[in-house]
């Protein structure tokens, strides 16, 4: 099947200033299917044109659809509510399927400096739940120690364990006995 | 009793088929003959060996009158006379295909020569690694662009447009993939993009007041005719003989400043100022 060239006749413009990003498509999405977040100006023949002319993809048919999202807040959970602007997805039915590459595994991500990326973000993560709920107080055990107290509390356990400790103050004349029959 | 219940549609059929006959017919005609004929039609009708419920037999007749359809399903079937079903079943003794798991299909390759794939800045993490990202010029400066021509200001914007459509897909990848870091890089790199791009348009405006302008002189020039007839520029003595001697030169002059006072002066407006005309003239 090939869309002939009749179909294809609107000019580009000349110095479009458009992005367009191309998805990657869901699990079970068949490779004909291609994805792409459009500018929320842009119709079905813009981005079959647009395919044509810049990437030399032959379409068959454009479906489209808008995400809106939800309302939020300006900044994370404080500020004024607004709702973020639309994103545009066109879904492009090809001549010639693309399969999309497999995501990296991790050890292949270390480029992007994945592993403290990740850190950064569960970091990141928890500080919001705190901050969302400031009334949750974690408990004492569940809040790290320094690392002084650490030391501290782990020399107290081997001197405990080992016995044979004074603290000398108690040692010669210092200490002097109770009389024990004290009358008075 | 149940023979009388099952025969007693098409005996209704049979009087309504008679009925119609007599009333339809011109001539009355025997009795025993229209029941004759009838029972002929009804025969030749009933193509369903195990139906016993008349096929003529419908109570609306009149255009787009609704399907008479048996509602009941298993009219005519009897376990004890062993009539088997009473519809012939939509299928054939063929043995049917089985479905293939997913896994078991062969993989569709993928063309390398595949249009979609000038969107990935790498084909295997579809996003470049930061430090490749990092690793770009500067943009082109509007002095360099000046100097190009149209064809290749069209080339670059569209080299520029892909290249951000490039690095939107890696962003849209890093993100949802959650691949790392990487987005500072690409920020970097889309703003030379935009730099260049703005260069362009710069350059262009700049060419397009500078054809204005010319334009606007052109028609308070006697030596270009714009109206599309003839040569557009007819050059005068004067640009021709350079090496005339003076007497002749101080003549020239002299007749051009005449043909200029002639030709009516220019409205002052439509000159444009001295900043604007001289700064397409770089």
């Amino acid at each position: 099947m090939c869309v002939s060239s009749r179909l294809i006749s609107s000019p580009l413009e000349y110095r479009p200033n458009h992005v367009v990003a191309f998805i990657r498509p869901k699990p079970k999405q068949p490779p004909n299917l291609a994805t792409f977040a459009v500018p929320l100006q842009f119709n079905k023949l813009d981005l079959r044109d647009y395919l044509y002319h810049a990437y030399d993809v032959e379409v068959t048919s454009v479906r489209s659809f808008i995400n809106q999202p939800a309302v939020r807040q300006k900044f994370g959970h404080v500020g004024k509510w607004y709702r973020p602007r639309s994103q545009k997805m066109m879904i492009a039915e090809l001549v010639k399927p693309f399969v999309w590459p497999s995501p990296p595994a991790e050890e292949d991500r270390e480029k992007f400096d994945h592993s403290l990326f990740k850190k950064m973000e569960a970091e990141r993560e928890k500080h919001f739940r705190r901050q969302m709920d400031p009334a949750n107080i974690p408990l004492r055990n569940q809040v790290r120690q320094s690392r002084e107290r650490e030391g501290l509390k782990a020399q107290a356990e081997e001197f405990l364990k080992s016995g044979g400790w004074t603290n000398g103050q108690n040692e010669g004349d210092k200490w002097n006995e109770v009389e024990e029959e004290l009358k008075v | 009793m149940a023979t009388s219940a099952a025969i007693r549609p098409s005996m209704g059929a049979l009087g309504s088929r008679i009925s119609s006959s007599i009333s339809s017919a011109p001539a009355p005609r025997p009795l025993r003959a229209a029941a004759a004929a009838a029972a002929a039609i009804n025969t030749q009708q009933q193509t369903a060996a195990l139906s016993t419920t008349a096929a003529l037999l419908k109570r609306h007749k009149y255009p787009g009158a609704r399907d008479n359809r048996d509602n009941s399903k298993h009219r005519g079937e009897s376990a004890i006379r062993r009539t088997g079903t009473r519809w012939r079943l939509s299928m054939s003794d063929e043995p049917l295909p089985r479905p293939v798991p997913k896994s078991e299909l062969p993989a569709i390759e993928t063309d390398p020569d595949h249009g979609l794939w000038a969107f990935f800045a790498d084909r295997k993490t579809v996003a470049a690694a930061p430090e490749e990202d990092a690793k770009h010029g500067r943009s082109w400066s509007v002095e360099e662009l000046r100097g190009k021509s149209w064809d290749d200001l069209h080339r670059l914007w569209w080299v520029c447009v892909k290249e951000r459509n490039r690095i939107a897909t890696a962003n849209w990848e890093r993100n949802k993939s959650g691949l790392g870091f990487g987005e500072s890089e690409a920020k970097g790199r889309d703003n030379e993009v935009r730099a260049t791009m703005r260069s362009i348009k710069h350059v262009l405006t700049e060419r397009f007041y500078a054809w204005e302008d010319a334009v606007k002189l052109a028609e308070t020039d006697p030596e270009v005719n714009l109206s599309g007839d003839g040569p557009a520029f007819t050059p005068s003595e004067y640009y021709e003989g350079e090496e005339v001697a003076g007497e002749q030169e101080q003549q020239v002059l002299e007749a051009v400043e005449e043909t200029v006072e002639k030709a009516a002066t220019p409205d002052p407006a439509t000159i444009p100022s001295s900043k604007q005309s001289e700064a397409p003239r770089l």
